[in-house]
């Protein structure tokens, strides 16, 4: 009798458990496993307190990010309630029709999009004049660089006497090449950490390069213009460097590995996100040694993700709360306080949070001069034609002036794939 | 007849299985390949053969064939040879064998993912353990070796699947024709040549086959180590398809690519058959 008022007792129990996690709205989100992630984690029990929805956060490598969001974005319903997206992907996933649109949203809430960056807006925003994404953090590129071997007395002298000019962060592309060189030979460390994988990190990298001297992929029209003398020069300049000035290995780097080399000390430079530089002041061999600049030249790649509810998932409602919450500003604050990488200007300019991160002036105008490369349906897929190209330069199976005019090629032929070229 | 119905009856759960996970996708690739159909313009407008003559003209897609056809072949001698050499070895009297199967399965027992991760770091010219012994060496950032080094990963993961199923070959064969051989003075050499390998044909003849199915199929490795590069040295054709349908989001071209590889594959599996396992 004891034993089945016990059982009982414990069945009840059971249920009434099963009908409290019945009637509890559980936003699941893919996201990618780094500390930007790790930040927003550790305040979601305020979004369940605040709310009473709870958040789970399924994480993985960028990697495979990408296939996984295509399969479920394929499917009648989304396992997935929200999602963030890369810039990569900011032009396919509206193009297919993936992206619900978020204006609706914006207006019935009230949401406040004028702190964030035009800039950032641009690139993880709008798509074609609508809005589909509120920006979540960004990962421009920039110049970090050794102060202490830029500053070395003996090296100072021996570049004066070289070049007859003083030793100083670049202004020019051809000088900070110049610059990386001179560190490889005098400095007894490579003086740039390049990423050249072919794909997105060689892409994003030598994009850079070619903004750097004034040239782009394509124009307002969508005509392209790769294939230009600014092209060439970048591209001369990038192999330059790669070949001459970077650590061994390099053809085959990736944001991790420049990460690891900087990190203990192998390397003068490297153009990459902007964020690494706080992630570097925790290496020993580097800590306190590293600055900020723009890329030589004026103006790094843009970069950045988004938040985004796609068109199957089964909170929608409940998956812009989120965002709304996530976004709003006393968040964001205690976000970048833990070292998010702020999208919003109010927060870049925050006096407590420039206290703690004080290179956040710096890379306020880093961000807001950054130009992005072409967002369209198949930008990844331009990534790997043009990444090929410049990667086959590299190596030198292709001379500059055929691999330049082979990835224009390639990526005309994507553009009128696309439907903005004819 | 009953027994016949009876037998069909049975089989039927199992084939209806089978019809939902093997023939329906390779239906629908084969359809969508006579189509233009991509994850952008989701429409199923006929154009016949057109998507494999593209395939066929793009010089990236045959350079990236030559390329796994020179890899399949270097990956599939070695794990053979390899394999059968420390087969040969375990069947003899040594010490420890236990252990010696453990350690030489464990690769086998690894996803080719962990496989290309663990070699990633090995390999690395600054900050891997190869280049801390031997001073600095590009194995994967010069287009010269990444092909080869790619390889040897991939032979390192799957020759203790080739000895394992070597040495259960050996273990299988009968004693007489080796008695036979000592008794008439064979030499070593002369046993291996004459007597142990005319009696694992049939096993060369399913590793040949099995292999040359895995090596085509290698995808995880290149998408961990190299990405296809350095240029296009490590482009392997699985790999290149599947660009094509999650970087392009072309699916039907990336099944009529496919369906070409297929196509090959098949060939190679009717030949080794028929030289191999008919004689």
């Amino acid at each position: 009798m004891k034993m089945k008022k016990m059982l009982g007792a414990v069945l009840g129990i059971l249920v009434m458990w099963g009908v409290c996690q019945a009637q509890q709205i559980v936003l699941r989100v893919l996201m990618e496993d780094i500390p930007e992630t790790w930040i927003i984690e550790e305040l979601l029990p305020l979004f369940e307190k605040e709310t009473g929805i709870r958040v789970e956060f399924e994480k993985m490598t960028y990697i495979g990010m990408h296939d996984k969001l295509v399969a479920q974005l394929l499917a009648p319903v989304n396992a997935y309630d929200l999602m963030q997206v890369d810039f990569i992907w900011a032009g396919e996933f509206p193009a297919a029709g993936w992206l619900e649109p978020l204006e609706p949203y914006v207006q019935r809430s009230g949401f406040d999009l004028s702190p964030y960056l035009p800039s950032m807006l641009d690139l993880v925003g709008y798509y074609q004049g609508k809005l589909y994404m509120i920006p979540m953090y960004s990962y421009t590129m920039a110049l970090i660089y050794r102060t202490d071997l830029l500053n070395r007395p003996d090296l100072q002298e021996k570049y004066k006497a070289l070049y007859g000019r003083p030793l100083m962060v670049p202004e020019t592309l051809e000088e900070y090449v110049n610059i990386c060189k001179f560190m490889t030979e005098y400095a007894g460390i490579p003086g740039a950490a390049m990423q050249g994988m072919r794909g997105d990190p060689n892409f994003l990298e030598f994009a850079n390069y070619l903004f750097a001297v004034g040239g782009d992929f394509v124009d307002e029209n969508w005509n392209v213009i790769l294939n230009s003398p600014e092209g060439r020069k970048a591209l001369e300049l990038y192999v330059e460097n790669i070949t001459k000035a970077a650590p061994v290995g390099a053809l085959n780097f990736t944001l991790d590995d420049t990460y690891r080399i900087m990190c203990q000390g192998g390397a003068w430079s490297f153009i990459s996100y902007w964020w690494m530089l706080p992630n570097l002041q925790d290496c020993p061999n580097v800590a306190g040694k590293l600055a900020i600049a723009p890329v030589p030249g004026g103006s790094g790649v843009n970069g950045g993700w988004g938040w985004a509810i796609p068109w199957n998932s089964p909170h929608k409602e409940e998956a812009w709360k989120f965002i709304s919450w996530v976004e709003s500003k006393e968040i964001v604050r205690l976000r970048a306080l833990r070292g998010h990488a702020p999208t919003r200007i109010d927060i870049l300019e925050d006096p407590e949070i420039l206290a703690k991160y004080p290179f956040y002036k710096d890379v306020l105008p880093i961000i807001a001069k950054a130009k992005k490369v072409p967002i369209f349906a198949y930008t990844a897929e331009m990534e790997d034609v043009v990444g090929r190209e410049i990667s086959l330069a590299c190596t030198g199976a292709k001379t500059i002036e055929q691999a330049i005019a082979d990835a224009a090629k390639g990526l005309e032929a994507l553009l009128k794939k696309a439907g903005l070229l004819r | 007849m009953k027994r016949k119905r009876a037998g069909l009856a049975f089989a039927s759960p199992g084939l209806l299985v089978l019809v939902a996970v093997v023939a329906f996708p390779l239906g629908y690739a084969l359809f969508l390949s006579f189509t233009r159909y991509s994850f952008i313009q989701p429409n199923y407008d006929f154009v016949g053969l057109n998507r494999y003559l593209e395939a066929i003209k793009e010089f990236y897609f045959r350079n990236s064939v030559l390329t796994s056809v020179f890899y399949v072949l270097t990956t599939v001698i070695l794990s053979l040879c390899l394999g059968f050499i420390l087969a040969l070895l375990l069947y003899q009297k040594v010490p420890l064998k236990g252990f010696h199967y453990f350690a030489m399965s464990l690769p086998m027992l690894i996803a080719p993912v962990g496989v290309g991760l663990i070699w990633k770091m090995i390999l690395h010219p600054e900050l891997g353990i190869l280049s801390y012994l031997f001073g600095r060496c590009d194995f994967l950032g010069d287009p010269r070796y990444a092909l080869f080094t790619l390889a040897f990963v991939d032979v390192w993961q799957q020759t203790s699947f080739v000895a394992l199923v070597f040495l259960a070959g050996l273990r299988s064969l009968p004693k007489e024709p080796f008695e036979a051989a000592l008794v008439d003075g064979a030499s070593f050499w002369q046993i291996l040549r004459y007597v142990t390998i005319p009696l694992l044909t049939p096993i060369i003849a399913v590793l040949l086959i099995y292999q040359t199915v895995v090596e085509i199929k290698t995808y995880d490795l290149v998408y961990v180590l190299t990405k296809g590069g350095p240029g296009v040295s490590t482009d392997l054709i699985s790999y290149y398809i599947y660009r094509r349908a999650f970087l392009g989001l072309d699916l039907s071209g990336a099944s009529a690519m496919a369906y070409i590889l297929l196509f090959f594959s098949l060939i190679l599996v009717f030949l080794y058959y028929r030289k191999l396992l008919k004689s």
